[in-house]
């Protein structure tokens, strides 16, 4: 009995501590999503450099299940980030995931979150150009076309593939922070 | 010391919030430094811009002037089925009119009728070479004349074209055309399509190989494609009814249509006359009506026509199935999955469910390898193994592993799956099955390389998720000797894989001969395909002279198979010499598809069996014209082509939101859309921040105050 009483006399006398360090726990956690996603991107640049000398993905770190797939460049917000292969919602902590990879012929569909990697997105306008620079080598150019708004399951693209598409899609509305339904995309075409 | 122990608790809590307060500054200095809404993100925000890519030959938004009322009569006799299409277009406007309607009909069923009626009078039509016939309904529509023209767009896509329909009238176009009831494991089906999905026509089609726009192509990709209606136009838009009198030649059980509800009538002890319940439905869904024999003992049906000089023989025969004598032959399997970004979602699933199901029906004597491509190729092992545990297992883990990704090269993958390292074997047979999605443009090519190289293998194509290229995989199996299954969803696999399994693992009939009198017999196809579990042998064939007995010969279970059947007992047939035309006609645009024939022969051959058995095909088309004319002259034609409904289960407002004016204005051609879920793209840090500090304040508040009071105490 008397260590239950003595436990709740201590809980009594320190709840504003305990309260302040939950406070810390939860904007610690919260502030290393961003400072995560932009570490990640250094030594996903890292892994990428070194995935171009030799022509095959490399991992970025030892035990990651995902490897750089490419470059994306927005050229004139100057910015650029590595995409990985495959959409799990981990992939997207690092980096821009591809969900669909169509190569430079067909459609490829990049996501990523509104507030970390793709907080360009907001900015991008109609004809600014877009940059791919895949492992390869390879770089294919698109210029942006058109914006959609959709719901998330109600995205659709041409099947069959189609002439060098790409598309980069985020949550939207932009600004707010909650969870919703809709998805902002933004369509390029491939320039030949 | 209690003073050194609040100051130091104090200074800590101090330099809490002042880091909180930095990095809470920083983080919001950063989101507004970006600019809050961007500039230009409101200026060119057109909703669903993007989708206009997704051109169709438009929208119907409003009734068409020309209304179209379907009605279908379908007499069962046996094991064909005879039917009636009667669509009647009625003028609603004040102007002379011509329409033109694009259908489906069933994969295998033959036009060889065509009635125009106009009030009283009846117009036979005549079927002529396509060219030819189409010069004829144009010249009859310059006069003013009324004609009718039925056209194949392709092999189950037909076009009618009527014109000079005057202001109120109606004019009704009938056709005629046969099918095989389908027979598989006891079950009769008929399957009426209603309704021409949309047709993706990717661009690069419509381009030859200097880059250049091909006007044939266009041509070809306009003719298969269609306006869409609208669905707020409702059901009052192209109504169909229909009427089957079943007449099976048994007592038929267990009558079932899975999409409309029915009304069953008894007509005397094997007759049923079938209504739909609701009268009329809209044209958006297929019509599918299955019934079995009481008995489960499928009836033995021998039917003979003479046409022309010669004979014609249906025949359909059900081989011992199920008859386990000895050890079932073992297998060679080779499953080619496609992982290519075309599969993502979905099909991919679906297509590693139903791979992960098949490798757990392999047996011990079994062999088998898997081989996986997108613009990439591997092979899990280097040659086919034995079906042990820890084999079956690595391909488990192997076929878990993948990811949808990359373009679609199919052709490395088919070539190394036609690989046969023992050809001459003929104690194991081989079977390739493929789970893809077809979304490939060098068809012919797939062709070319399975008739080159099957050697003894049989391709058995398993098409994944709503869309797939269906023209490709059933033509590749045919090519291949296997069969086509369609696996639409998640849930759908492994029934579907079951089921196929189920009959490729059962003992198959193969080297399948027929005789007639000793002397052999043209057969269509010429080559008969391996019979699985379930599967009845339908012989189409013709001869000189059909007398004597029929005799077939097959190996079952390693064992030869012999069946007799005396001619003289086959009942008379109006259907055999068609039926044995049209898949004539099926097995030669499926040469000239792999290049066994060039398309001059091809073409050739079909025009030629097509005048003969009266068929509309892909160089024959049935025209009726009236001989007087009936437009006054001066009076101007106005060209209307009637919009289809949406198949059923297809989202009308995914396809065209937010497009509708612009692609009403643009006559280009319709695209199909691939559906994709985006993920959740917000990680939401900034709130998880904001509470995280404020709860730190509250901490840091109600620390203050507590301490205040303690000193006052």
């Amino acid at each position: 009995m008397t260590t239950i009483t003595a436990f709740i006399g201590r809980v009594r006398a320190s709840w504003p501590w305990l309260i302040c360090a939950a406070g810390m726990v939860i904007a610690l956690q919260a502030a290393w999503i961003p400072v995560k996603a932009q570490v990640a991107q250094i030594m996903l640049e890292d892994a990428f450099d070194r995935s171009l000398t030799d022509g095959a993905a490399r991992k970025p770190w030892p035990w990651a299940d995902t490897a750089p797939l490419g470059k994306i460049t927005a050229h004139r917000l100057g910015v650029s980030e590595i995409v990985l292969s495959g959409a799990s919602g981990e992939a997207m902590a690092f980096g821009p995931a591809a969900i669909a990879d169509g190569g430079s012929s067909g459609v490829t569909i990049l996501a990523a979150h509104r507030d970390t990697h793709f907080r360009f997105i907001k900015d991008l306008k109609a004809g600014d150009e877009l940059s791919l620079q895949r492992v390869d080598g390879s770089i294919a150019r698109y210029r942006v076309a058109g914006f959609e708004t959709v719901r998330w399951d109600e995205f659709g693209y041409p099947a069959n593939g189609h002439a060098g598409l790409l598309a980069l899609a985020t949550c939207y509305p932009f600004g707010t922070d909650t969870p919703g339904p809709l998805r902002r995309v933004v369509w390029a075409e491939l320039l030949i | 010391m209690r003073r050194t122990a609040v100051t130091k608790s104090r200074r800590i809590a101090a330099t809490v919030a002042i880091l909180a307060l930095i990095f809470a500054a920083f983080q919001t200095a950063s989101v507004f430094a970006a600019g809050g809404r961007g500039a230009g993100e409101m200026a060119s925000d057109q909703r669903g811009a993007g989708r206009l890519m997704l051109r169709g030959k438009g929208v119907a938004d409003e009734m068409p002037a020309m209304q179209l009322g379907t009605d279908i009569k379908v007499k069962v006799n046996g094991p064909v089925a005879r039917v009636t299409v009667t669509q009647a277009f009625r003028n609603t406007s004040a102007g002379w009119m011509e329409a033109t309607y694009l259908y489906p009909l069933p994969d295998d069923g033959a036009v060889d009728s065509l009635k125009m009626v106009v009030g009283q009078r009846i117009f036979e039509g005549k079927i002529k070479p396509r060219e030819e016939a189409r010069q004829i309904y144009e010249q009859a529509k310059a006069e003013g004349r009324k004609s009718g023209l039925v056209e194949q767009a392709r092999a189950n896509m037909f076009r009618n074209s009527v014109a000079n329909v005057g202001p109120g009238e109606t004019v009704l176009i009938a056709i005629e055309f046969q099918a095989p009831v389908q027979q598989l494991a006891g079950e009769y089906a008929l399957r009426l399509p209603l309704v021409v999905g949309p047709r993706y026509v990717p661009p690069r089609s419509l381009m030859n190989e200097r880059g250049e726009i091909d006007l044939v192509q266009v041509a070809d990709a306009a003719n298969v494609t269609a306006p869409l209606a609208n669905p707020k136009l409702g059901s009052k838009l192209n109504p169909v009814s229909i009427t089957v009198e079943l007449d099976p030649g048994f007592e038929p059980a267990k009558i079932d249509s899975p999409y409309h509800p029915i009304k069953i009538v008894d007509q005397g002890a094997q007759k049923r006359l079938i209504t739909l319940a609701d009268g009329e439905v809209p044209a958006n869904r297929d019509f599918k009506l299955s019934w079995r024999a009481p008995s489960g003992k499928p009836a033995v049906g021998l039917f003979k026509q003479e046409h022309a000089g010669l004979d014609y023989l249906m025949a359909t025969i059900t081989p011992p199935a199920g008859k386990q004598s000895g050890p079932a032959l073992p297998r060679e399997m080779i499953f080619v999955i496609d992982n290519s970004g075309s599969m993502a979602g979905d099909s991919m699933i679906a297509a590693k469910t139903s791979l992960i199901y098949a490798l757990g029906t392999l047996r011990p004597q079994d062999t088998f390898n898997v081989i996986r491509f997108d613009d990439t190729m591997t092979q899990l092992f280097s040659a086919p193994v034995r079906a042990d545990e820890r084999q079956v297992a690595a391909a488990t883990r192997f076929a878990k592993g993948l990811d949808a990704n990359g373009g679609t090269d199919m052709l490395p993958a088919l070539r190394a799956a036609l690989v046969d390292r023992h050809g001459e074997s003929r104690n194991s047979i081989r079977q390739i099955i493929f789970l893809t999605d077809g979304n490939l443009s060098d068809e012919a090519e797939m062709m070319a390389e399975i008739a080159a190289n099957r050697g003894r293998s049989r391709v058995f194509m398993v098409g994944m998720g709503s869309a797939p290229n269906t023209f490709l995989m059933r033509r590749m199996s045919e090519t291949g000797r296997g069969t086509f299954t369609h696996v639409g969803t998640d849930t759908e696999a492994v029934r579907e894989m079951k089921a196929l399994l189920d009959r490729l693992t059962a003992p198959v009939a193969t080297d399948i001969k027929v005789t007639v009198s000793g002397a052999s017999i043209d057969l269509a196809p010429r080559e008969l395909p391996d019979l699985y579990r379930g599967e009845p042998l339908v012989l189409l064939g013709r001869t000189k002279q059909l007398t004597g007995t029929l005799k077939v010969t097959a190996t079952i279970g390693g064992k030869t198979w012999t069946h007799s059947a005396d001619l003289s007992a086959a009942a008379a047939s109006e259907s055999a010499a068609k039926l044995w035309a049209y898949r004539r006609i099926a097995e030669i645009e499926a040469q000239r598809y792999s290049y066994e024939l060039d398309r001059e022969t091809a073409d050739a051959a079909i025009e030629e069996l097509g005048l003969e058995f009266h068929l509309v095909t892909s160089r024959t088309s049935l025209v009726a014209e009236d001989e007087t004319p009936s437009r006054p002259e001066g009076a101007t034609l106005t060209k209307e082509e009637l919009p289809l409904l949406l198949p059923a289960g297809w989202d009308f407002d995914t396809l065209f939101k937010g497009q509708n004016a612009a692609a009403k204005a643009n006559p280009e051609l319709a695209e199909q859309s691939e559906l994709l879920e985006l993920p959740e793209t917000a990680t939401g840090f900034m709130s998880a921040l904001l509470a995280g500090l404020l709860l730190m304040l509250i901490g840091l508040f109600a620390a203050a105050v507590r301490r205040r009071r303690m000193i006052a105490a």
